[in-house]
C-alpha cells in the first residue's frame, strides 16, 4: 500500500481506515507532546475534557490511549493514572490533612486528587505534602468519619493530557519504548471515510487566492472576505440543484402527526414511509387538497379579527387542520380497504385484484401512501392519519454552510465553483470590460453543466439495465 | 551585504575635494547619509507599486519586481506582538543593536557618562543594562541625558561588584506592517486580513463572512492590532519592514588631531550594494548644497535623474 509521500493524501492507512495514529515513546519524560496529522482537526470540550466524568469529555472527537506493547490499549484517563497510597495512621474527620505511609511519588499543587481506592470517593485535591512525604494537605476537609487506619488510597492525576492546536501534551512520565495512540471516535471516523471525494471550502478559498488573484491576473487584488462570501454563496447555490449531497433522517411519525423541520433544512427532496421489508413508499404533498393556515384569527360576529389587551390579534386553533387530521385518506384516494403493508408482490389475497376499481379515478389522489404538508407557521411537517406510527425517511437538502463539515465541495464540482467565484468577483469589480465578464459567465455556465452531468452519476450499465425493459410485451 | 560607510565617505570626499571645492565633516556626512539612505529606502515601495503594474520578464536578474524585492528583503523581519487587552502592540524593534557601550565601574561611584551612545539613540531606542552580564530591571539604574546612574553604588573588590555595566540600545525600527499571521499549535498558520472599522461592522454582521479562527481579521489603529475573533489572544506574529540603521562614520582623533576611521564603532549603510552609485550621487547632491557648489548639484542631479530614467524605462 502507498504511504503519504507528497501527494494529496496526508493520512496513513491506519489513520483513514482505523482512525488511529500511533507514536512510540522515544524517551522517558514528562510533558511529552504528540502532534496529530489527521486531516480532521482534533477538538475537545470545555473544562477537564480528559476526564470521562465531565461533559467536556463527551465533546472530544478523539481519545488518547496508551499501551506497553502496541497491541493492547488502555484509554488515558484520570482513573488510569492512579497509583496506590496507604492512609496510616487514621486521619480525623473535619480536617484537611491526611496521614499516609511515606510516598515520594505524590506531588502537590493541584495536580492530583486523593481517592478512596475501594469506594472511589474523592477526598479532595492535594495541595501540599510535607517534607517527610507523610502528611497531605487537601483543598477541603475530610468527611466526619475521617480516614481509618490502613485505608487503601489512590492518588489520581486530575488532567492526564491536554490538547491545543492538534498538539497533545501528556503530563505524566511516559516510559521509553511504550506507545501512545490518538484514536478518533466512531462518528469522526465515519466523517473521515470517503472524505477524499471532497475538497474543503477553506482549501478552495486558499487555492483561489493563489491561482486567480495577483498582479498580472484578471483579478489583481480582492479582499479575502469577498472571496469567502462568494465561495460560500456558490456552495449554497450549488447545494440546491447541483450537488448530490442530500441529507436524510429516519423518523417515526407520532400520534400528533407532525414532525419538526430539521435544523439545516432548506427544501425537501422526498418523503417516504418504510414498510416491513424496508422498501420506501413515496408520500406526496397535499398541494391543493389541504394547507395549514399561517394565521388562524379569532373573529367577531362581523368577521373582524379580535384583539387582546395588548392590541394584538388573537388566534384560535385551526379548524381545517383538525378536519384534515381526522380525515381517512382512503376516502380521498379510493384506496383498498385492505391497506398493503409492504412491497411484497406475492402478498395478495385472491380477491384483491378486483377491489378498488371504480370509474372517474383522479390520478393525483390515487395513491395509498398518504400525504404530507408543511406548516410554515409552526415549522413542521404534518402527515395524514394513516401514517401515524410509521417510520419515514425524510430526504432534504441543506445549503452546505450549516456545519463546518458541510463546508466542502465534491471534487467533481470544484472547477465549477472556481468559475462561479471568478465570475462573481469580476461582475462586481470596477474597470472590468463587459466582454470579460461575459466570458466568465459562459465559462461558469459550461463548467456548472459539466458538474451537473458528472454528479448525475450516469453509468452506462445502469442505463442498459433499464433499457432492457423497452421491448417488454405489455399484456392487457 | 551592505555598503561600506568609509568607501562612500572617501569617495564623496574625493569628488568634493577635487579642485579644492570643499570639505564635508564626518558629522555632516552622517546626517546627510542618514537622510539619503532613508530617501532611497522610501522610493522602493513606490517603485515596487509601479513595477508590479508593468509586465515583467522572467529572465534572470532582469525582473525589476524581483530586483526591488531583493533590495527590500534586507529589511524584512518578523516579530511577535504582545497582547494587552484588548489589542496587540506592534513589535517595536527587530533586535538590531543601534549602539552599545561597556562601562568599567569604580567602587562607590554611581554616575557614569556615556562616551559612545548618544542621547538621540537613548531617546529613540530600547535600553537594556547588564551588570556583569546579568540583565537588570529599571529599578537598578536610571538614565538622564547621556548619564547612567546606578541605584546601588558598586562595592569594593576585588573584584568590584558589579565590575562592568554593559548598555545596549536597540532601535525602535518598525517601519511598515506586512503580513499578520495566527498560529495555533500544530495547525497551519492563518493569515489575518486587514479591514477597516466600517468594514468590520459589516463583516461581523454577515454570517457568511464573520471572522473565525480559520479566517481571522484585524484592525490596525494607533500602532495596535485589534484581532477578531477576540478569542485570539496569543499566537500572532507579524512580518514587517524595519527602518535601516542610521549610518555612522565614526572616528578617533589621530596624533595630528586628524580623523581616523574607526571601523568597529561605525555603522555601514544597509542598502543593497547596487545602490552605492546612487547613494554617493545623492550625498554629493546634498553636499553640493552644503558647500554651496552649483556645479556639484547640477552634475549629481543629472546623474541621479539619468539613473532613475533607466530604472523606470
Amino acid at each position: 500500500m502507498a504511504t503519504p509521500n507528497g501527494g494529496l493524501i496526508n493520512e496513513t492507512n491506519a489513520q483513514y481506515y482505523a482512525g488511529t495514529q500511533q507514536f512510540i515513546i522515544a524517551a522517558t519524560a514528562v510533558n511529552q507532546t504528540f502532534t496529530s496529522t489527521f486531516d480532521t482537526l482534533l477538538s475537545v470540550g470545555t473544562g477537564n475534557y480528559s476526564d470521562p466524568g465531565t461533559n467536556g469529555f463527551n465533546l472530544n472527537n478523539f481519545k488518547v490511549n496508551t499501551s506497553t506493547d502496541g497491541s493492547t490499549w488502555a484509554e488515558l484517563t484520570p482513573a488510569s493514572t492512579d497509583f496506590d497510597a496507604v492512609g496510616t495512621p487514621l486521619s480525623a474527620g473535619g480536617l484537611a490533612t491526611v496521614n499516609i505511609a511515606a510516598n515520594a511519588n505524590i506531588l502537590g499543587g493541584s495536580i492530583f486528587v486523593l481517592v478512596n481506592k475501594l469506594t472511589g470517593f474523592v477526598y479532595g485535591t492535594i495541595t501540599t505534602i510535607n517534607g517527610a512525604n507523610t502528611l497531605l494537605t487537601l483543598d477541603k476537609v475530610l468527611p466526619a468519619a475521617g480516614i481509618t487506619n490502613n485505608t487503601a488510597l489512590s492518588v489520581r492525576r486530575i488532567q492526564p493530557w491536554t490538547m491545543v492546536g492538534n498538539i497533545i501534551t501528556v503530563s505524566q512520565s511516559l516510559t521509553i519504548n511504550t506507545y501512545l495512540q490518538i484514536e478518533m471516535r466512531d462518528a469522526t471516523v465515519d466523517d473521515i471515510h470517503g472524505s477524499y471525494e471532497y475538497t474543503r471550502l477553506n482549501d478552495v478559498i486558499d487555492n483561489f487566492l493563489i491561482a486567480y488573484v495577483g498582479a498580472g491576473k484578471l483579478i489583481p487584488s480582492v479582499k479575502r472576505t469577498d472571496v469567502i462570501f462568494h465561495a460560500r454563496r456558490g456552495l449554497q447555490e450549488f447545494s440546491y440543484d447541483t450537488l448530490k449531497s442530500t441529507r436524510s433522517q429516519e423518523l417515526q411519525i407520532p400520534s400528533s402527526l407532525s414532525l419538526i423541520i430539521p435544523q439545516d433544512y432548506v427544501n425537501y427532496v422526498k418523503l417516504s414511509w418504510v414498510d416491513g421489508m424496508g422498501v420506501l413508499h413515496p408520500i406526496y404533498p397535499t398541494n391543493n387538497l389541504n394547507q395549514s393556515p399561517y394565521e388562524t384569527l379569532a373573529q367577531d360576529q362581523l368577521g373582524h379579527p379580535i384583539q387582546d389587551s395588548n392590541a394584538i390579534n388573537t388566534e384560535v386553533s385551526s379548524t381545517m387542520d383538525a378536519a384534515w387530521n381526522a380525515t381517512d385518506p382512503r376516502l380521498i384516494s379510493g384506496g383498498f380497504q385492505n391497506n398493503l403493508d409492504n412491497a411484497n408482490v406475492l402478498n395478495r389475497g385472491y380477491m384483491d385484484g378486483a377491489l378498488g376499481q371504480r370509474y372517474g379515478l383522479d390520478p393525483v389522489t390515487s395513491q395509498k401512501n398518504g400525504w404530507f404538508k408543511i406548516d410554515e407557521r409552526k415549522g413542521t411537517f404534518n402527515f395524514t392519519s394513516n401514517l401515524s406510527g410509521r417510520i419515514i425517511l425524510l430526504e432534504y437538502i441543506s445549503d452546505g454552510n450549516a456545519y463546518d463539515l458541510d463546508s466542502r465541495i465534491p471534487k467533481l464540482a470544484e472547477e465549477a465553483l472556481y468559475a462561479h467565484m471568478v465570475h462573481a468577483i469580476l461582475s462586481v469589480s470596477s474597470n472590468v470590460q463587459e466582454y470579460v465578464v461575459r466570458r466568465f459567465k459562459q465559462e461558469r455556465s459550461a463548467k456548472l453543466r459539466n458538474a451537473k452531468i458528472r454528479l448525475s452519476n450516469i453509468k452506462l450499465d445502469q442505463i442498459v439495465q433499464v433499457m432492457r425493459g423497452k421491448s417488454k410485451w405489455l399484456k392487457f | 551585504m551592505a555598503i561600506n560607510v568609509n568607501t562612500v565617505y572617501q569617495t564623496v570626499l574625493l569628488i568634493l575635494n577635487k579642485e579644492q571645492r570643499g570639505y564635508m565633516t564626518p558629522l555632516e556626512f552622517n546626517k546627510i547619509g542618514t537622510q539619503t539612505q532613508l530617501e532611497i529606502f522610501e522610493t522602493y515601495f513606490e517603485s515596487l507599486n509601479q513595477q508590479i503594474r508593468i509586465p515583467q520578464t522572467n529572465v534572470d536578474y532582469a525582473d525589476r519586481v524581483l530586483n526591488l524585492d531583493e533590495k527590500i528583503s534586507i529589511f524584512k523581519t518578523t516579530g511577535t506582538p504582545t497582547y494587552t487587552a484588548p489589542s496587540f502592540s506592534l513589535p517595536s524593534e527587530s533586535g538590531l543593536a543601534q549602539s552599545s557601550e561597556t562601562i568599567t565601574t569604580i567602587a562607590g561611584t554611581v554616575g557614569y557618562d556615556f562616551q559612545i551612545i548618544t542621547a538621540n539613540e537613548l531617546a529613540s531606542g530600547t535600553v537594556q543594562v547588564f551588570f556583569d552580564g546579568v540583565l537588570q530591571t529599571a529599578a537598578a539604574y536610571g538614565i538622564t541625558g547621556t548619564t547612567i546612574t546606578l541605584t546601588v553604588a558598586p562595592t569594593a573588590g576585588p573584584p568590584i561588584n558589579p565590575a562592568s555595566v554593559f548598555v545596549i540600545v536597540t532601535l525602535d525600527d518598525f517601519y511598515r506592517l506586512g503580513t499578520v499571521l495566527y498560529t495555533l499549535g500544530a495547525l497551519a498558520p492563518q493569515e489575518l486580513e486587514r479591514v477597516t472599522r466600517s468594514e468590520l461592522y459589516h463583516i461581523n454582521s454577515s454570517k457568511l463572512t464573520r471572522p473565525s479562527t480559520i479566517y481571522p481579521v484585524y484592525l490596525y489603529e494607533n500602532k495596535r492590532l485589534l484581532v477578531y475573533p477576540t478569542s485570539i489572544i496569543s499566537g500572532i506574529t507579524v512580518d514587517y519592514i524595519r527602518k535601516p540603521l542610521d549610518p555612522s562614520w565614526n572616528f578617533t582623533l589621530g596624533s595630528n588631531n586628524q580623523y581616523v576611521y574607526s571601523p568597529n564603532t561605525s555603522i555601514n549603510f544597509e542598502l543593497h550594494d547596487a545602490e552605492q552609485t546612487e547613494l554617493i550621487l545623492k550625498i554629493l547632491l546634498y553636499a553640493g548644497v552644503v558647500i554651496k557648489s552649483p556645479e556639484i548639484i547640477q552634475v549629481a542631479a543629472q546623474q541621479v535623474a539619468q539613473e532613475n530614467q533607466n530604472q523606470q524605462r
